[in-house]
């Protein structure tokens, strides 16, 4: 019997290895397109506008006169939670030395998914 | 006799077929997933864009000399929205989210804005008045695949808007749906 020439097993090896490694770079091609939609659906589900605006709002409520200060609040709560889905709570309190004033306020904010929560200062 | 060399190729004929069958599939998969990854960017492109516009027109103007200081359009618009005001609104914004170097954009917008009735001081017995409209470019069908801008501004706006008598500080809520059609 004539001994089998294995001279081709070499190419065959070469062969599992290329297509080893475009199956791998297909998978990552196939990986890389949702990335560019879940990017930008996390970026929309996050509501950075929503807590920018609320906390605008709430540092503008500290340099208020009691009374709109305390209407405001109110207001904020109310329309926070009837049109954003969110549940805020704020306080401002100022503290004076002998001479200087410090503004501070906490700010929280829940719309279920998401939890905020900060604390500033402002010397005046 | 029987040689059996001839079943070894056959395999690997076999499993190298599988491989390039499972390839071309995730190959041909690929490019038919493109355009929900699309959607969802330029969705998020148009609530930059509107929120933007809205931080435009919330711009006040500097002090004057004498000290007061002004307030910003959207603001204005705000506490009077009769007609007039409502007209301004529609040309102000539509001409900052529309504004192209060459030719004009197509987004469509309607906006309201919403405000806390009375002087209750219990958030949930506070009724919310969300109706009072700042115009549109074109009126909201529900079947547009519309996003939503918001801005919170302070403002005298009375109760309904505009009454001189009830006008206190309020905190407002303006909404904008745009659109591209």
């Amino acid at each position: 019997m004539a001994r089998l020439k294995d001279d081709a097993q070499w190419i065959v090896l070469m062969g599992f290895i290329v297509s080893f490694s475009l199956f791998f770079l297909a998978l990552v091609l196939n990986q890389s397109t949702v990335i560019g939609q879940t990017t930008a659906e996390s970026v929309s589900e996050f509501p950075k506008d929503d807590i920018r605006g609320i906390r605008s709002l709430m540092i503008q409520d500290a340099y208020l006169d009691t009374t709109d200060a305390n209407n405001i609040r109110y207001d904020i709560q109310t329309l926070a939670m009837s049109r954003q889905n969110a549940v805020v709570s704020f306080w401002n309190t100022s503290t004076s030395t002998s001479t200087e004033t410090f503004t501070t306020g906490e700010i929280l904010y829940n719309n279920g998914v998401l939890i905020y929560k900060e604390e500033w200062t402002a010397r005046e | 006799m029987v040689n059996t060399d001839g079943q070894l190729y056959t395999i690997e004929g076999l499993a190298a077929s599988l491989i390039l069958l499972l390839t071309a599939f995730l190959v041909v998969n690929t490019t038919s997933v493109f355009t929900l990854g699309d959607t969802h960017i330029s969705d998020m492109q148009l609530e930059t864009t509107g929120n933007d516009a809205l931080a435009m027109m919330d711009h006040a103007v500097n002090a004057t000399p004498s000290g007061t200081i002004g307030k910003s359009p959207l603001r204005q618009i705000v506490e009077v929205p009769d007609s007039a005001n409502r007209t301004l609104f529609v040309q102000m914004f539509d001409n900052i989210t529309n504004n192209r170097s060459i030719g004009r954009d197509r987004i469509q917008f309607s906006a309201n804005f919403s405000y806390a009735h009375g002087t209750a001081m219990m958030p949930s017995s506070t009724p919310v008045n969300m109706t009072t409209p700042l115009g549109s470019s074109r009126f909201l069908t529900g079947g547009e695949h519309a996003v939503r801008a918001t801005r919170w501004l302070i403002a005298d706006v009375g109760d309904p808007p505009g009454t001189m008598a009830s006008a206190r500080e309020r905190a407002v809520l303006v909404e904008v749906y745009l659109w591209r059609d």
